[in-house]
């Protein structure tokens, strides 16, 4: 890391009413957000729910409507090179020169972002882009090996920030956890990584805060604890001979029998139903841990459906 | 600027170059020994009235003297390809082809301001562009000397039709930069400049055949560029005024439209 990191007390990434409009579509609608240093971000939404707009938006891609905004303590429209300098992007859907070899196309990356490729090796070690990979042309890669090239162009030289835009799109399974745990050791180490997804699971897995976005709005910004904390977990068990009388649990819901089956949601704590079912009658007892798509969803489930934009 | 980029984009070039390089300079060659085969001929030719002598001229240029083979050199068709492929293809293929294939986005994630892309780009075609001329006008010299006709022609006037040619051609670069800035898809910034150079030079031929619309030439950038009158000492300032303005305004155009786009994620 350089020395000149942005000081402790100021976030990452400020944005203050920040909003991008194409006409009559908002794409990004009056966005206030924090990212504190050091900290994964993860930024959720459907496609066209505004996330690469934001992204594009913070790293001067595209410029605001409205609304101000930070990254790394400098303003996006006046010091976007000096913000490009110190940030690693992967944009969604990576397209890098066919022409070039592997390694080639990594120099040529580094040399223009000016600062020494510090974890290249680590990089293509963890995600299996040997010197004989690297040798060959971008153009004979398959869509997985152009992701890995992303990833490894994005955080070879190190950046104080990472903005990753579905990072994990078209890597296997095992390569998906070896990208993991490359955010994992940069969390343990300090960085900072913005991280857009629409596959909760790597979100909920990776990141520490999560913003959902829908239609250019933020909906919701919280820690991804707190956000399975608020939602329902769902509750199966079996009881000998009928089902016990659980209407004293609080935040039990959605109650439904079916002969010795009781079916329910919990909302809230979980230690007063165990108590209210500890009892030698049950049979069998199944509590499935809330997960974030129902977070999601139900950001999502109740309003008109997000106007598609082109980010 | 960037040198990098300066040095990449000239390397991505650099088979094309050689090609042309090499076929430029046999071009270039050709022309004198053209000249000194066909030139009392077609003078012959003219002068019976068999065909009028307008006929015989193509743009500025004519086999009736060097200094015309020379100028026929760089207007002929073959001319305009060898320059075209950079001054056309390569500068509309710089950031809208970029920008088609996805690579502007990782271009653009370094820290390189989009005036740094636009120069660094620029100054690569100024220099393939100049490494042409300067094959066309040595293989023109080449076959001068070959042909030994060195004493129908200054070759100290030879700087002056260099730096009249690179404006010439810097002009359809600057207009090929123009209309890349400003569009997401190479077909019509390639589409866009293609007509604007064709248009230019259907004005410059138009007039030279049919006398009765001459007046069309003084509207093509290539009547601007004239080494007849270069090489006779016969240098107008105002062809190099007309066409540095010719450079300037899509220079001024681009500088002002690139950096105010919004460069949406590519499809």
């Amino acid at each position: 890391m350089e020395s000149d990191q942005q000081p402790a007390a100021e976030p990452a990434i400020r944005t203050h009413g920040l909003s991008k409009h194409y006409g009559s579509v908002h794409a990004l609608n009056a966005l206030d957000l924090e990212v504190q240093a050091g900290e994964i971000f993860g930024f959720l939404g459907p496609n066209g729910a505004g996330k690469s707009t934001t992204i594009r938006t913070l790293l001067g891609y595209l410029h605001p409507t409205a609304g101000s905004a930070t990254v790394l303590g400098m303003d996006i429209v006046s010091d976007s090179v000096g913000i490009r300098r110190r940030t690693g992007y992967l944009p969604g859907g990576i397209a890098i020169y066919d022409s070039l070899s592997g390694a080639d196309a990594l120099d040529y990356l580094n040399d223009l972002q000016g600062r020494p490729p510090v974890r290249r090796d680590a990089l293509c070690e963890r995600l299996q882009m040997p010197a004989s990979v690297l040798k060959r042309r971008v153009r004979d890669y398959s869509r997985g090996m152009r992701q890995k090239l992303g990833v490894i162009q994005a955080l070879q030289h190190d950046p104080d920030l990472a903005v990753l835009d579905e990072p994990t799109e078209g890597l296997d399974p095992l390569m998906q956890q070896a990208f993991y745990g490359i955010m994992d050791d940069l969390r343990d180490e300090g960085r900072t990584i913005f991280f857009s997804s629409h596959v909760l699971s790597e979100v909920e897995r990776i990141c520490d805060r999560v913003a959902i976005i829908r239609a250019g709005r933020l909906m919701a910004l919280q820690h991804v604890d707190e956000l399975l904390a608020r939602r329902k977990r769902t509750i199966h068990l079996r009881w000998r001979d009928g089902v016990p009388d659980l209407s004293s649990v609080p935040g039990l819901a959605d109650v439904k029998v079916d002969g010795d089956r009781l079916s329910a949601t919990l909302l809230g704590e979980v230690a007063p139903f165990v108590r209210a079912v500890a009892s030698p009658m049950l049979l069998d007892l199944t509590i499935e841990p809330a997960r974030l798509e129902e977070a999601f969803l139900e950001f999502y489930a109740e309003d008109e459906p997000a106007e598609e934009v082109r980010e | 600027m960037n040198g990098r980029l300066l040095l990449q984009t000239i390397r991505w070039n650099q088979s094309r170059l050689i090609t042309l390089v090499i076929a430029g300079f046999a071009w270039g060659a050709l022309i004198p020994t053209v000249y000194v085969s066909f030139s009392d001929a077609l003078r012959e030719l003219a002068n019976s009235g068999a065909i009028p002598e307008q006929l015989l001229n193509f743009g500025s240029g004519s086999l009736f003297t060097l200094p015309g083979a020379i100028t026929l050199g760089f207007q002929h068709p073959l001319a305009l390809a060898f320059l075209g492929i950079f001054a056309v293809g390569t500068t509309t293929a710089a950031i809208a082809g970029e920008r088609e294939r996805g690579t502007l986005e990782v271009l653009l994630s370094r820290p390189l301001s989009r005036h740094a892309l636009y120069l660094t780009v620029g100054a690569a075609v100024l220099v393939l562009l100049a490494i042409e001329l300067v094959a066309l006008l040595g293989g023109q010299l080449a076959g001068i000397t070959i042909q030994g006709i060195n004493d129908q022609i200054d070759l100290g006037y030879l700087p002056l039709v260099f730096a009249n040619g690179l404006l010439l051609w810097s002009a359809f670069a600057a207009f090929g930069m123009a209309a890349s800035v400003s569009f997401d898809r190479h077909a019509p910034a390639l589409g866009l400049t293609m007509a604007y150079l064709l248009v230019n030079y259907f004005l410059e031929i138009l007039g030279s055949l049919w006398t009765d619309v001459d007046w069309s030439q003084e509207y093509s950038l290539f009547h601007h560029f004239n080494p007849t009158e270069i090489l006779t000492g016969k240098t107008d300032p105002m062809d190099f005024v007309i066409l540095g303005i010719a450079v300037l305004v899509p220079v001024v155009i681009a500088w002002i439209v690139f950096p105010r786009r919004d460069l949406a994620a590519p499809d």
